[in-house]
């Protein structure tokens, strides 16, 4: 028996360490509802005690390897590699005020939005703090798309808070340890993040692919879906706050295993690959927080000297174009109607430069027709070619005939003046600068 | 391939290192392969750990080694991401058992042959993951052969780079 344990020994320890890794395996594994298999979302004690040891023994290194790139990196950043850094904070500064501004003018939507939500019972959630944290390592697999940042339980992280960029979102704390977090990115194939096409409003689940592209499965054939549309966060699934941007339609294709369902790919707003500074929503609040609110006060002020300064401006310009209009000759229009009788007919009404009594107190000019230089048959109001000579006047024109059908095209008025009543040739219509 | 009896191996002296090789070189495998690939952006087609532990399983000739390392390798490696845990570490316990019952047969000291070694027991260690994650846990995971593939052929040439440098590291008698 002895000669046995050691003439197989080798063998022996293997399956004997096969054996209990199975073992293990099989109590991390349940049976859902449906028959499938699936892993148990919450660790069991002694899981999640192998993976905060690991943690613990992995996370000083990447931290201090960390650290070290991110002070070589700012060390040349910050004072070497200062080309046009005075251009770009100029362009920064110009940038804020118009975003200021912009925000402003949103605030009145933002807060009518509000009201409306509250009127029907609907609480909209605002991101209200966030805690900003370092992505320090990742789980060193493919199949597994997560990610390690240095904020855990000593900054109150908890599991399924939402992890995002200012480009978009990021993932969601899976686990969480006294001086780390693991996030689980919206490229990984476990994950789901409900979304919405912005323009097509259609609503999937967001998960990644086997080669961590994130796409939107489950969604049915329509030609509407164009690449190129904006996903957005649906809020559904109590993680993410409504409307953060995901990414965009970069394709369509057909799912492999239903023939009426797509898969749409999405290219992420967030670069997932290259994560380094992210934010934790650590709480949302149905009203905005007290940093933004303070930014909406500064915009409003900014806005109201914008506003007082263009109406300013405006003013002024007003006034200008007063003392020009009367420096300037007035101009009539001589194929004008005819002004009440008190306009013109008063010298003392009568502006600089302009004369009081002639076209006032002259009778309107009675257009007429141009006389045709080549009459024919088409011609109105003539029989013949020789009695278009006399033309009508204006108003007594002949209807055309029914067999043309035809209907009289009159002149402009200032020929037919040109022709009956000479006028000098400012009749333009600026009659007031 | 030459092949030679195991008495004769083992009288040429199992290769053996310093405690503290033994102690940092599997922890800096462990570390690299959770951060090198944010610097890749975030491509992880190479397997520090397996290398390290095919290494040592070669070097040591000894698979209950290979087979105790391969296991520790694994399920470190399982614990750092969000699957079962267990499922690295019996592909990495086949895998350093069967490199260090390789070694006890074959002249470990040609780099060709710890190379082939080390690129055929990667595409055995990504199958094996592969079976347990469809087969006996019954779980869905899209897999793509082509990044394990490549990522073998990496495995192969870190190996080829890094098993002459951990061979300087060797106790000289």
């Amino acid at each position: 028996m002895e000669s046995f344990f050691v003439r197989y020994r080798n063998l022996l320890v293997l399956l004997a360490i096969l054996l209990a890794q199975i073992i293990g395996l099989a109590m991390q594994v349940r049976r859902t509802d449906s028959g499938r298999n699936s892993l148990d979302p919450q660790d069991a004690p002694g899981v999640r005690l192998l993976r905060l040891w690991a943690d613990t023994v992995v996370m000083p290194p990447e931290k201090a390897f960390h650290a070290t790139r991110l002070g070589a990196v700012s060390l040349w950043q910050d004072y070497i590699d200062l080309h046009h850094i005075r251009e770009q904070n100029q362009d920064l500064q110009k940038t804020i005020d118009r975003l200021r501004l912009e925000q402003a003018s949103l605030l009145e939507d933002a807060k009518q939005g509000e009201r409306l939500q509250a009127l029907m019972d609907f609480q909209q959630k605002y991101i209200y703090k966030t805690q900003a944290a370092q992505a320090i390592g990742t789980s060193g697999s493919d199949s597994s798309r997560v990610f390690y940042i240095d904020k855990g339980a000593d900054y109150k992280l908890e599991r399924d808070m939402a992890v995002i960029t200012p480009d978009g979102i990021a993932g969601k704390v899976r686990d969480v340890f006294p001086h780390s977090a693991q996030v689980l990115a919206i490229n990984d194939q476990t994950s789901g993040a409900g979304v919405i096409l912005e323009t097509t409003r259609i609503r999937g689940i967001l998960r990644g692919n086997a080669v961590g592209r994130p796409q939107i499965v489950g969604i049915l054939k329509d030609d509407r879906i164009q690449p190129g549309e904006k996903v957005l966060t649906a809020g559904g699934d109590l993680i993410f706050p409504r409307g953060l941007p995901v990414g965009v339609v970069e394709k369509v294709v057909p799912d492999p295993d239903r023939d009426s369902f797509v898969d749409v790919i999405v290219t992420p707003a967030a670069h997932l690959n290259r994560l380094d500074e992210v934010l934790v929503i650590t709480s949302t609040e149905p009203r905005f927080p007290a940093e933004q609110q303070q930014d909406m006060a500064t915009s409003e002020m900014l806005k109201g000297a914008q506003a007082a300064a263009i109406a300013e401006a405006s003013r002024e310009q007003k006034k200008a174009s007063e003392v020009m209009a009367e420096r300037l000759p007035g101009l009539t229009d001589p194929n004008a109607p005819a002004q009440t009788p008190a306009v013109g007919t008063a010298p003392g009404n009568a502006q600089p430069g302009q004369s009081a009594t002639p076209a006032a107190a002259a009778p309107p000019p009675v257009p007429k027709l141009l006389h045709p230089q080549h009459p024919d048959r088409f011609t109105v109001g003539t029989g013949s070619p020789q009695s278009g000579q006399t033309s009508a006047p204006a108003g007594q024109e002949k209807k055309p005939t029914p067999k043309t059908g035809l209907k009289p095209e009159s002149k402009p008025e200032s020929k037919s003046g040109q022709k009956a009543n000479p006028q000098p040739a400012h009749a333009g219509g600026n009659t007031q600068p | 391939m030459s092949l030679l009896g195991a008495d004769y191996r083992r009288d040429m002296g199992v290769h053996s290192y310093p405690v503290l090789v033994y102690a940092l070189t599997p922890l800096a495998a462990l570390v690299l392969q959770a951060w090198l690939p944010r610097l890749v952006l975030g491509y992880t087609w190479f397997d520090l750990p397996l290398v390290v532990t095919v290494y040592f399983a070669l070097a040591r000739r000894n698979p209950i080694q290979g087979t105790l390392m391969g296991a520790g390798m694994g399920l470190f490696e399982d614990a750092l991401t969000h699957h079962a845990i267990g499922v690295n570490g019996i592909a990495k316990t086949v895998a350093g058992f069967l490199a260090g019952s390789v070694g006890v047969r074959i002249d470990v000291e040609n780099h060709t042959i710890r190379t082939m070694v080390t690129f055929l027991l990667s595409l055995l260690s990504s199958v094996i993951y592969f079976s347990i994650y469809r087969v006996l846990l019954g779980l869905n995971l899209e897999w793509s052969w082509l990044a394990e593939l490549m990522k073998a052929v990496v495995n192969a040439l870190i190996a080829m780079v890094l098993f002459p440098l951990l061979d300087r590291t060797r106790v000289r008698d």
